[in-house]
């Protein structure tokens, strides 16, 4: 009796055992089925050489075909795929957005089932499941280094093509390779209320800081509303700030991807109102004359958007996209304007615009999926409206701009240029040495300020005689050339 | 282990009679139990583990090549003023896990005897333990808003709002405000706890003592403090080590602004933002050593405080008897 209790037992065992592998041995099933897939649109492609020649002839050798091969709405209309989709925007997947497009995406394409998820937590969790490799077919590519993005993702074309597709293709392009499509555009400027500005008696769009700060004072004298709303305690919005950097401090657009990390003191003052130290000054200044939220600690981020339409609120330090949802929280969307940064280097009032997100295939991926998902971002990109309902510049090079940017009219707006090859890590690697994490997370340096200016506890050029020192051990620890 | 000792001594056995014999079977049946949680324990605790103290000798992002440095990351650590600085402001969550205690111990002693609607008492304390703390989080930030709910209340008993301060902008008391959240989600489940312990003191003890004319207070210093030591130090470890890693609320409400971030929230930071995965391994390291000492000094400190009278008896009558035992031996060599 006893021993077969034991035999039991350690029958037990060696199921749960065989359970623990069945997890791996699911995996090795699926793959001659992917295989079995495979092999219907090779059959595909021959039924298509004997149509259409020439186009069939330049896809096959590839067997994914490269971004400007594929004709939305023409090319690969009888494919059954199924992609899975990860995103960031669970605001979008909750009212029905995504769900909409791609039930217009399945009108033109019926057999490719999109399986989108939307990821709460994207910035990290997307980078945990990148390293997986096992994570779906299209995800909006996180913080990587260019030069792993081969190591991830599809290349999508040539940069050369890509550029005459897109707008910003160079955004993920390394080794004359484009990687990703950013799914909308942004431009960086400020949004505002326009009824608060007129109340003050602003007539004209503030153009220099000192403007900047002159407006903020006035909606302060002759208004109820709070003149700049910092979003202190969001932390990301803090983080906005960078996105001034270059284009607009400096009227540059190759500074931040490539001088940036060689300067060797890029936080001086230039004394012309201009620069990165003027930039931050901005927001120093303000806060130090209490031209914020009285308690910066218990900002709302869902709230501000009521408040700004309501006119509780002057402005914003937010790239366009914002602007959508600060016009739909309330009655007076008409009241809500985008401007640009106030800031003219040589006379000229500079805009960033660069891409938000950017769609990638999964490098992993059966060839199968990878045409499929090929075929939905270019589809998203030149179809879906996603772009212009956002808000966002467009990304496709025959797309329309959105009447918001009306007040962009005489300045320049330009995309950062991408880094000297050879150089395109520098930057990441500067951010990640000196801590300072521009446009990449770096919330605390900015919060910093906010603290410095609220309690006096540091000076403005203290800060910057901290941020130059660590800026410059990096370059000393990377041994990059400083100049 | 047993299988291997076992084994050989028992030559005369063949390995078929061996496994049909108790020894065998106690064998078989100790594997087949202790498999599954073991392999569980190493598979999710110390093979991460193991990889984590890896890690810590590389400069390396989550994603990408590594680069061996050996103990640089260490230095770093201690070099760097944010990682040692974070670690004062566990001072804070100590204090507030000292009240904490004190707070859930003195309530479990009255909850613990006879008190009316004392189970809705219990209820409604444990509850906030039950809560979330990423919803505790965002209920906080409401909580302390200026002229919001604490706010409010606090003009209801007669204060002025000019007078109040900014709870979580007025670096003086920010972090005290966070501690008071950690003090009050978790007060709830020490206490329960301490009535557990206090339950299983045997009621005629009380009795005895009220005969002999003890009052309350006599009774909880001298039946049920000693009676349940073991769990009040379990519960004040736990409550030390926990505020050596304090998170939540500092994450959560201030996200770590302000002057408010803990060591765990620094080191966040450093392995998320700044991505230097193998410094903030170095950190968690370093921080699981500092843990390690404070247990250990903590397991020393008790020993002192609560040496029970018991304890000292014995080694009263321990000594005596050494004592009468080399008298009697003098005596015999005389």
């Amino acid at each position: 009796m006893k021993l077969r209790k034991v035999l039991a037992l350690t029958l037990a065992a060696v199921m749960t055992m065989s359970l623990v592998a069945c997890g791996g041995s699911t995996e090795t099933t699926e793959a001659p089925a992917t295989e079995e897939k495979t092999e219907a649109p090779a059959a595909e492609a021959e039924t298509k050489e004997e149509a259409p020649a020439a186009e069939a002839e330049a896809e096959a050798p590839a067997g994914v075909p490269t971004y400007s091969q594929v004709v939305v709405g023409e090319d690969y209309t009888d494919l059954t795929a199924e992609i899975k989709w990860i995103h960031h925007k669970t605001d979008r997947a909750e009212d029905g957005t995504i769900d909409a497009m791609i039930a217009e995406f399945n009108k033109v394409y019926p057999n490719i089932t999109v399986v989108p998820e939307a990821v709460t937590d994207y910035a990290e969790d997307s980078l945990l499941r990148l390293s997986t490799g096992d994570w779906g077919d299209i995800m909006f590519i996180p913080a990587v280094d260019k030069a792993e993005l081969g190591n991830y993702f599809v290349a999508l074309d040539s940069y050369e093509n890509m550029d005459k597709e897109i707008n910003f293709a160079n955004q993920w392009e390394f080794g004359g390779q484009t990687y990703g499509v950013p799914y909308m555009a942004g431009a960086q400027g400020i949004v505002y209320n326009k009824a608060v500005f007129e109340a003050a008696g602003v007539t004209e769009l503030p153009k220099t800081p000192d403007e900047f700060i002159a407006a903020l004072q006035a909606i302060k004298d002759n208004t109820d509303a709070i003149p700049l709303y910092t979003n202190y305690a969001a932390g990301w919005t803090m983080g906005a700030w960078d996105a001034y950097i270059g284009t607009v401090s400096e009227g540059d657009n190759t500074y931040m991807n490539q001088k940036f990390a060689h300067d060797a003191d890029p936080f001086a003052d230039p004394g012309d109102g201009t620069g990165i130290y003027n930039l931050y000054k901005i927001l120093y200044d303000a806060v130090a004359n209490g031209l914020i939220e009285d308690d910066y600690t218990t900002t709302d981020w869902e709230g501000c958007k009521g408040m700004i339409n309501r006119g509780e609120i002057g402005c914003m330090v937010l790239g366009s996209w914002a602007f959508v949802q600060m016009r739909d929280a309330g009655e007076n969307g008409d009241d809500i304007g985008y401007m640009p940064f106030p800031m003219t280097v040589g006379g000229t009032q500079y805009v960033a615009a660069g891409g938000d997100y950017s769609f990638a295939i999964n490098v992993n991926a059966s060839d199968d999926n990878k045409t499929a998902s090929m075929v939905f971002i270019k589809w998203m990109t030149e179809k879906s409206n996603w772009c212009y309902n956002e808000g966002g510049y467009t990304v496709d090079k025959d797309g329309q701009n959105p009447d918001m940017y009306s007040a962009f009219d005489g300045c320049t707006v330009l995309g950062d240029a991408s880094a000297i090859a050879g150089e395109e890590t520098l930057l990441n690697d500067m951010n990640a040495e000196s801590e300072l994490s521009f446009n990449a997370g770096g919330n605390a340096k900015v919060q910093r300020i906010v603290e410095a200016a609220a309690t006096g506890s540091e000076s403005f050029d203290d800060i910057m005689a901290d941020w130059k020192a660590a800026w410059n051990d990096a370059q000393a620890y990377l041994e990059i050339e400083a100049n | 282990m047993a299988a291997m000792t076992k084994a050989p001594r028992a030559q005369k056995r063949t390995l078929g009679q061996w496994a049909k014999s108790r020894d065998g079977q106690k064998v078989f049946v100790m594997v087949a139990f202790m498999i599954v949680p073991l392999l569980l324990l190493f598979t999710f605790t110390y093979l991460p583990f193991a990889e984590m103290v890896g890690f810590s000798f590389y400069n390396m992002k989550y994603i990408g090549a590594r680069k061996f440095v050996g103990l640089r990351n260490y230095a770093r650590v201690f070099s760097r003023d944010d990682c040692f600085g974070a670690l004062k402001l566990s001072l804070y969550y100590m204090g507030g896990s000292i009240v904490q205690l004190a707070l859930s111990l003195y309530l479990a002693t009255i909850l613990s005897f006879k008190v009316k609607g004392g189970n809705i008492f219990k209820g409604f304390m444990f509850f906030p333990y039950l809560i979330n703390g990423i919803a505790m989080g965002f209920m906080f930030k409401f909580f302390y808003t200026r002229g919001f709910v604490f706010d409010t209340v606090l003009q209801w008993c007669g204060f002025e709002l000019e007078n109040l301060p900014y709870w979580l902008k007025d670096q003086r008391i920010n972090n005290v405000s966070l501690v008071a959240t950690s003090v009050w989600r978790y007060f709830g489940q020490n206490m329960v706890l301490f009535i557990g312990a206090i339950m299983s003191v045997d009621s005629e003890l009380y009795e005895a003592a009220m005969l002999d004319g003890a009052n309350r207070f006599q009774q909880f210093k001298y039946i049920i403090l000693p009676s349940i030591k073991t769990i009040i130090m379990l519960n004040v470890i736990l409550s030390i080590t926990g505020s050596l890693s304090a998170f939540e609320p500092s994450y959560v409400i201030s996200s770590g602004a302000n002057g408010t971030a803990t060591y765990f929230v620094v080191m966040h930071e450093i392995a998320h933002t700044q991505q230097k995965v193998g410094l903030a391994s170095a950190m968690a390291v370093v921080l699981l050593c500092i843990i390690f000492v404070a247990t250990i000094l903590q397991k020393l400190f008790f020993k002192y405080v609560f040496r029970s009278a018991e304890d000292e008896d014995f080694n009263a009558t321990a000594k005596r008897d050494k004592k009468l035992a080399r008298l009697a031996a003098r005596k015999a060599g005389k």
